[in-house]
């Protein structure tokens, strides 16, 4: 049976058609990997540059970065601690305004329900990544996630595989044969 | 496969759409598909995927070590000892393990009771994986069970109301002392089982009459060469076993000096004992003579004249009394004489035979003729807690005795219980349970449904230990002058609330004397008027200058502690001219055998609703999940009975039935029960499980009013039945079983 239908496909209408559907599987996959790449949706579509432009320094919300290996999404607490003596905000609260950003963080301090961010820079399960080592070496957060004052929600700058950390790590190693070494091990990074 | 589609078709078919799946789906990070929700607020000290310590204290025993728990994600998951607490040095004992899993337990109470006499508190026989398993839910909100406090403490005349409370947290006593103290109410009664099985009553009246001194002795057995033990247990619930521990492997480690010798005499061979390089098996109640006739041998062999105090005892006569051969009497008295590092500790079922103050002063009659007051490996007094200004002794068994009488009487109106359970911790003999139905008014602030809580009309329960503040003194074990600190390491899971705080507003509700006896805000604010008279003090392990500040340290460290050496010397010049009686115990009942109950050292009093100390097998037999009676091999074949055959014991208070487990290490003429199981509420690790010894125990006392527990005698009979005893020993070819020879 499959030898009959790939004798129909090397007819004239078959070849079309296979075009057209390789043109439609292409354009299909196409579109799934450009949604992959672009960030995802988030429950409050945070504007980085706006608090970056106020002068706010990364690790006053993601102080994790400095002290461990993950850096941490602020805790709802955090945000309020501002935006309760923010006139935005307190003018949020009036019925029949709009506020597409601030109205989510009052609805879930008012309900006490938890904000469920989705996660931009992931690595795979078997990278233990430590924020705090790149901290303690004098990385910039701008180096890998991206110039904030730029960005509105979180997106990856560039994609994080391997070539990508260790492209910087034998950079950063230059002609000190040891730390080479210790940067570029297997096993600092996958134990 | 059809002729239409051939195996080849089907695997090209398949090939196509796994390759087609792969590349649709392979690209792009799936966390897409993870979700992170933060905190709503988070400690500024938390971050994430690292856990956060908290120092706070164990309330498990009156014992008082440091513990530092971990937490991650707001949940407590691991305990162990802190390392800076002079008293435990970072380790625990299998209950401070476990008390993480009394956080856990399924029937905690969840918020106030209003409660029905003797209805249940939660149903064991509901689906534990249904949420709705009627565990002791809350019917009644906080401000109306403050109310009733309130109303109870103003309705009722003072000297109507009392507070029985547990061996901790201590600082829950001093609240209650100073509301008492300013208010005319009763003084708070403190009563816990193990206080009444270590006799500490006996212990410090033996160490009054013989220094004329108050306090609680403390043995220095890191320090000593020859230890004999009468019956102290130290290794496992004995005062501080964390602390006695330590200092058993300081004797045994002879870097700086010879490996030490450990001596215990007791009828039975507690795990302790099986530590001992030998273990003297003397009858029950010719301990005081053995200890005696030890003191003048020893003295006889020193070459010096026999001191008055054991100028009584007839060396020859105690052998044979004591079951023990003069010969092995002379061995240990030469080797106690001969040492100069020699310690003698009294304690454990030794001090609770009716002559128990005898033992405890004859013992430490020995210590006088060792020289070893005030020296390394000597008696000392333990160092009193900062801020205290005198020992405290918990009840005696005759005070509570006096207390259930007054509760009898109808002189108490209204009875508050915390920490302490006696419905189950008093032997049956007392009747406390008879007691409370002549008490109008019981308000029991347990955490857990326990059978005293059944009693009550209202249940308020107080945070677990693991969710509160405040401070335990460390009453012996240490050289320093310790207070340990305690702190929520997570937010409480339920709505119960501190107990200090509902007395603390009740107090402010009842009006008339009661705000100004309790003048504070919270119970913080309490604590921290008592810990600031501390920052004046010298040699602390800290200091600061302002109140926030040392409550800061005070928090972080997990308490606060002198670094010098605070114990007292006893003054021992009159010791040996005392004049001791060599006489036997006398025992109550007629039955053929000795009783020996003892504290499990597993479960201990409370631990009986932990499933892992439940799982630990017992460190002698092995014996998990149940209550055994332990009878010697010899007997057991003279009476036909085999492992795991039911027994009925009675005594002249009580009957009980147990299986039996042939244990060669005890006297063929006596038997022994482990105490700790036997519960009839608690929860559903705890309840119907096993028998509690203290049902046969009667209302015998000692001189200094503590239970003569281990002054009974019974009966043993067979009943004919069978009940299997988990254990983890196999016990195939253990003295013949399972080879036909049984």
């Amino acid at each position: 049976m499959i030898k009959r239908i790939f004798d129909w496909l090397k007819q004239p209408l078959g070849l079309i058609a296979v075009g057209i559907a390789f043109l439609a599987l292409f354009s299909f996959a196409a579109y799934g990997i450009s949604l992959t790449q672009t960030s995802p949706a988030q429950p409050i579509q945070f504007p980085h540059k706006t608090h970056v432009g106020l002068g706010i320094q990364c690790l006053y919300c993601h102080p994790g970065a400095a002290k461990g290996p993950s850096a941490g999404i602020p805790a709802q607490a955090k945000c309020w601690a501002c935006h309760n003596q923010i006139q935005k905000t307190l003018d949020s609260q009036q019925p029949d305004t709009q506020f597409p950003l601030l109205k989510p963080l009052v609805a879930s301090v008012k309900n006490q329900t938890g904000l469920q961010w989705v996660p931009v820079a992931q690595v795979p399960d078997f990278v233990q990544f430590n924020h705090r080592a790149h901290i303690a070496a004098g990385q910039n957060c701008e180096n890998c996630h991206g110039d904030m004052s730029k960005q509105t929600v979180a997106e990856n700058p560039q994609i994080f595989n391997m070539g990508f950390c260790l492209k910087c790590h034998q950079k950063v190693a230059g002609e000190n044969h040891d730390l080479l070494v210790k940067l570029t091990d297997c096993a600092t990074c996958h134990y | 496969m059809s002729k239409q589609f051939s195996r080849r078709d089907f695997l090209t078919l398949a090939g196509v759409g796994a390759a087609t799946t792969a590349i649709l789906t392979g690209c792009g990070p799936a966390s897409r598909l993870v979700r992170r929700e933060p905190y709503l607020q988070m400690p500024e000290y938390t971050y994430n995927g690292l856990s956060t310590y908290y120092a706070t204290t164990c309330r498990e025993c009156a014992a008082g070590c440091g513990l530092v728990v971990r937490t991650s994600q707001g949940r407590a998951i691991k305990t162990e000892g802190n390392a800076n607490n002079p008293l435990n040095l970072g380790k625990t004992c299998a209950r401070g393990q476990a008390t993480l899993q009394g956080l856990y337990n399924p029937n905690r109470v969840r918020g106030p009771i209003k409660h029905k006499r003797g209805d249940r508190l939660y149903d064991t026989a509901a689906d534990p994986f249904n949420d709705d398993f009627a565990d002791a839910q809350p019917n009644m909100d906080w401000d109306a069970a403050m109310q009733i406090v309130a109303d109870a403490l103003k309705n009722n005349k003072p000297e109507e109301i009392a507070f029985l409370m547990g061996m901790a947290p201590d600082h829950l006593f001093d609240l209650v002392a100073d509301l008492a103290n300013a208010t005319g109410i009763n003084a708070p009664v403190r009563f816990g089982a193990l206080s009444m099985f270590e006799s500490r009553a006996t212990l410090s009246k033996a160490a009054r009459n013989l220094f004329g001194q108050t306090g609680l002795p403390l043995f220095d057995v890191g320090g000593a060469q020859v230890v004999f033990s009468f019956g102290a247990n130290f290794l496992e619930t004995w005062l501080s076993p964390v602390s006695y521990t330590r200092g058993f492997s300081g004797l045994r480690e002879g870097t700086t000096k010879l490996r030490g010798t450990f001596v215990q005499f007791e009828a039975r061979m507690s795990s302790t004992a099986g530590k001992a390089d030998e273990w003297v098996a003397l009858r029950p109640g010719t301990e005081a003579m053995v200890a005696l006739a030890i003191g003048r041998l020893a003295a006889e062999s020193l070459g010096i004249t026999t001191p008055k105090v054991f100028a009584d005892v007839d060396p020859v006569d105690a052998a044979s009394k004591s079951g023990i051969r003069l010969e092995t009497l002379e061995h240990l008295a030469q080797m106690f004489a001969n040492s100069n590092g020699a310690l003698a500790i009294p304690g454990g079922a030794a001090l609770g035979q009716s002559n128990g103050l005898t033992v405890a002063e004859a013992v430490l009659a020995l210590n006088a003729l060792a020289g070893n007051f005030g020296k390394p490996g000597g008696v000392f007094f333990s160092a009193l807690a900062p801020n205290q200004t005198a020992y405290q002794q918990p009840a005696s068994a005759q005070e509570m005795a006096d207390f259930v009488q007054k509760m009898m009487d109808g002189k108490i109106k209204v009875l508050f219980v915390h920490g302490v359970n006696p419905s189950f911790e008093l032997p049956a003999s007392l009747n406390f349970t008879g007691a409370a139905k002549s008490v109008p008014q019981i308000i029991s602030f347990a955490t857990f449904p326990d059978e005293t809580a059944m009693e009550a009309d209202y249940i308020f329960p107080d945070h677990h230990g693991l969710e509160s503040w405040g401070y335990q003194r460390v009453a012996t074990g240490t050289k320093e002058s310790v207070l340990s600190g305690a702190q929520p390491v997570v937010t409480p899971y339920y709505d119960t609330r501190a107990t200090a705080d509902v007395l603390i507003a009740a107090a402010q509700l009842a009006g008339g004397k009661f705000p100004s006896a309790l003048p504070f805000k919270d119970e913080v604010e309490f604590l921290q008027s008592k810990i600031a008279p501390l920052m004046s003090e010298t040699n602390g392990f800290f200091e600061a200058a302002d109140i926030n500040t040392f409550a800061a340290f005070f928090q972080q460290y997990g308490g606060w502690w002198k670094t010098i050496d605070g114990r007292n010397v006893p003054n021992g010049a009159d010791a040996l001219n005392r004049s001791i009686s060599a006489a036997e115990s006398k025992f109550a009942g007629d039955g053929k055998f000795f009783f020996v109950p003892f504290v499990s050292p597993t479960l201990a009093e409370a631990g009986a609703n932990k499933p892992w100390l439940q799982e630990l097998p017992d460190p002698t037999t092995t014996v998990m999940w149940n209550t055994w009676v332990e009878i010697n091999p010899a007997t057991a074949d003279e009476m036909g009975l085999a492992d795991d055959d039911v027994v009925r014991i009675t005594s002249d208070a009580g009957v009980l039935e147990l299986p039996v487990y042939r244990y060669p290490a005890i006297r063929p003429d006596t038997i022994a029960i482990p105490f700790g199981q036997g519960h009839t509420a608690y929860g559903r690790y705890a309840e119907k499980r096993g028998a509690n010894p203290t049902d046969l125990i009667g209302q015998n006392y000692n001189e200094a009013g503590d239970l003569a527990f281990a002054g009974m005698k019974v009966k043993v009979e067979k009943t004919g039945n069978k009940k299997p005893l988990s254990r983890l020993e196999s016990i195939m070819g253990v003295y013949g079983v399972g080879l036909g020879k049984e």
